[in-house]
């Protein structure tokens, strides 16, 4: 499996050494762009919700308004993802193809448990360093089954969870709300409230409410369940810039293509003959 | 060995709670100065990390019917200031017999900042109103005091994404063929003001929840109207 | 002069039995033997002129100083005791660039002129030294009554301020030794539609009625606010010759 890895397997640290000096010298290094975010996963009588919004941000300034933070891991097994993007979209990634080749490997679907494992033992490996606070939902051989995975490699097996930095607002609803065995209408509702609360609440999150709603053989990625944060308001007039507007300072046209000359020369023609 | 001195002051190292005064609150405020009249606008969410304490707190203060003041960053700072700003105003206009004018407000405000040039109000601030011809101008300083006198300005959170959009609009900047500017009406001023904190509210995650528009002519004096944006 | 003339006329932070305070009012009689000044305001601007007192030919009539500057649009003409209104003026002065270091403006000449009787009853009140501990500055009133002229957002102003404090305006006011006299005259002769150069002549002849030696370009000294240029400027001896041969024209 190591063509997944990289070329030895795993990450290259070659640049490290040259990035400290630069840091050194003063150069300012990049910031990863986090996603502060709410996800929220629930566990119903038939299977699993899980739910996320949309919102990427970079400091205070929001990256991308319509993001997708719940990954696929296999056909009944979804993951939502915060931290760092590149971080949880990588992990997720590289866990679903190590299952996609097992379930080739072996003929069966893959088990939540499985996926558990392969994360934790990766998230463990790089010690913290590896941003990714996930939400794991899946139904398989043995039913529904809802995990958080910490960014150190920690897990918790909880029928309902709540992960990012709208984890506490989401809670708040689940702690006030959750029953046991509730239909699917019922946990699809309260997973839109969960993740409503880390719209509104945490300035982490925002935009639409996604929802992946896993049942025995059926999985639904609902992209788009509620969209309450469309753009509300153009100036009437818009904004229209006559020809003009910005000034030629000087021009000059030239042919784009030229094209090259043909010689007639018979005796070294490439041109095959048609006889 | 360890010497206890030592130990000591290395445990006073690391008891000793940061002095850390200061903490942003976001917003942003806008003004902008037109023929006969001037706008001056603030949004009204009050953030605190990824948290918002209050979705309605008020960053403009009217001093008098002619000039208002609106200001974006510590809001303990913003109340403080503001309180400072209006008592001297009521004394002023007890003491001088004539209501305060526009380019004295942009004086004491730039002094009264000044005077904490070593321990700042955290306050970025817009002065906006009509001078003694009746014509819209507004201000804009940074927290020590630096303020100049100009047609448009932005300060706070949403100062990147908005500023560069009025300079276009406003003062045609970039618009070399329309040296003669076009000078916008009221109302397409005030649709400006609610499209660019709109669009402000779309990236920035301290702009949002709703807008006091505070609208100055000298016909009806200072008139404040409230827009919604976002609240996520 | 006062019928219970006793004790109480000692203290100056001490009323009479009758309500009086007699220190301030003694104050008020050295201003009536004071050099005289007149003040008029007219809607071109306004007019002071002070007498000087020349009392030997070696005096250099340029020392005597009895108008000054406060601040670019207000002056003031003073009698009585001329080194107390020396600290007055100085408060006045320091009031006026306070005010437009603060509001970036010129103060209003009513708002200077409340700021400057401020300090006339701060007789015997502890003033901070450098090491912030309270010392005695003044023990008296001042002997001295100034006529504040300026103009501001309001047009032109004259203001008479007395040693209790108290400001009054005035369109035409005399002051000093010559006041009761002068007054009347200005009384008689002023009329509200009066131009600046008829203030003038009616500033000088009010003096040369009053004035013990004949009037000179050396012994009077005459200066205006100008509603249009709003700036305080003290006349030249050749402007004040001018306004004297106006004045003499006038009599032929």
């Amino acid at each position: 499996m190591s063509q997944f890895n990289g070329a030895d397997g795993g990450f290259q640290f070659d640049l490290l050494e040259r990035n400290e000096r630069l840091k050194e010298k003063g150069y300012q290094v990049p910031v990863a762009r986090k996603t502060g975010t709410t996800i929220v996963g629930l566990v119903f009588r038939d299977g699993v919700v899980l739910g996320a919004d949309t919102r990427a941000t970079s400091d205070t300034t929001v990256f991308d308004k319509n993001c997708e933070k719940i990954h696929y891991i296999a056909p009944n097994i979804y993951c939502c993802g915060a931290g760092t993007a590149a971080d949880t979209e990588n992990t997720t990634a590289l866990v679903s193809s190590q299952l996609e080749l097992h379930r080739l490997n072996s003929g069966r679907e893959s088990r939540v448990t499985t996926a558990l494992t392969l994360l934790k033992r990766m998230l463990f490996r790089y010690q913290g360093y590896v941003s990714a606070a996930l939400v794991l939902g899946g139904v398989d051989f043995y039913g529904p089954h809802l995990y958080t995975v910490y960014p150190h490699g920690s897990t918790d097996r909880l029928p309902f969870v709540t992960m990012g930095s709208g984890s506490l607002a989401a809670m708040s609803v689940f702690e006030s709300k959750y029953m046991d065995d509730m239909s699917r209408e019922e946990a699809e509702k309260l997973v839109y409230e969960a993740i409503s609360a880390g719209i509104y609440n945490d300035l982490g999150s925002g935009g639409n409410v996604d929802l992946c709603v896993i049942t025995r053989g059926q999985t639904e990625y609902l992209r788009g369940y509620a969209k309450e944060n469309e753009r509300k308001f153009r100036k009437p007039q818009g904004y229209s810039f006559p020809i003009g507007t910005t000034s030629i300072l000087s021009s000059r046209f030239e042919r784009s293509f030229v094209p090259t000359p043909f010689v007639s020369d018979p005796e070294n023609s490439s041109t095959m003959a048609v006889d | 060995m360890w010497k206890e001195s030592s130990v000591v002051a290395t445990m006073a190292s690391l008891q000793r709670p940061d002095f850390m005064p200061y903490q942003n609150n976001g917003g942003t405020v806008v003004a902008i100065g037109g023929e006969d009249y001037c706008i001056v606008s603030a949004t009204t969410r009050l953030g605190l990390g990824f948290a918002i304490p209050t979705r309605n707190v008020c960053r403009y203060s009217i001093l008098n019917n002619r000039v208002v003041l609106a200001t974006a960053g510590m809001f303990a700072d913003t109340a403080t200031l503001h309180k400072v700003i209006k008592a001297r105003v009521k004394i002023y206009e007890e003491q001088q017999d004539k209501p305060f004018g526009l380019h004295s407000a942009a004086q004491l405000l730039s002094n009264t900042l000044y005077y904490r040039r070593f321990f700042p109000y955290y306050t970025f601030n817009v002065l906006g109103g009509l001078d003694e011809d009746g014509q819209g101008f507004v201000y804009g300083f940074d927290a020590i005091g630096s303020g100049e006198k100009v047609k448009v300005v932005c300060n706070g959170t949403g100062q990147a994404l908005i500023q560069p959009i009025l300079d276009n609009q406003v003062e045609k900047k970039q618009q070399y063929e329309n040296k003669q500017i076009t000078k916008l009406s009221l109302q397409e001023a005030v649709d400006l003001i609610k499209d660019v904190f709109t669009s402000a509210g779309e990236r920035d995650i301290y702009t949002g929840d709703a807008i006091d528009i505070c609208i100055i002519t000298k016909e009806k004096g200072v008139l404040v109207e409230t827009f919604q944006l976002k609240q996520d | 002069m006062f019928l219970t003339r006793s004790e109480y006329d000692r203290g100056v932070n001490t009323f009479s039995p009758e309500g009086r305070l007699f220190q301030v009012e003694y104050a008020m009689e050295a201003i009536k033997l004071g050099s005289t000044a007149v003040g008029i305001q007219t809607a071109e601007g306004v007019v002071l002129a002070v007498e000087k007192r020349l009392s030997s030919p070696l005096l250099e009539p340029n020392s005597v100083e009895k108008l000054v500057e406060i601040d670019e649009h207000v002056g003031c003409a003073m009698s009585g005791l001329v080194a107390d209104a020396r600290t007055m003026i100085e408060h006045a002065r320091v009031e006026a660039q306070n005010h437009r270091f603060t509001f970036d403006e010129a103060m209003p000449v009513e708002s200077l002129t409340q700021a400057t009787c401020d300090l006339a009853l701060r007789f015997g009140e502890g003033v901070e030294d450098d090491e912030d501990k309270e010392e005695e500055m003044m023990s008296r009133p001042f002997g001295v009554s100034l006529l504040i002229a300026g103009v501001d957002n309001k047009g032109p102003a004259l203001f008479y301020t007395d040693p209790s404090g108290t400001y009054i305006r005035w369109l035409a006011k005399a002051i000093g030794a010559g006041a009761e006299g002068a007054q009347s005259a200005l009384q008689e002769a002023y009329y509200k539609s009066m131009t600046l150069k008829e203030a003038e002549t009616l500033a000088l002849r009010t003096l040369r009625e009053v004035m013990e030696e004949k009037v000179e370009s050396n012994n009077v000294e005459v200066a205006a606010v100008r509603t249009d240029t709003k700036k305080f400027v003290i006349y030249t001896e050749a402007q004040v010759k001018e306004c004297l041969s106006r004045l003499e024209n006038r009599d032929s």
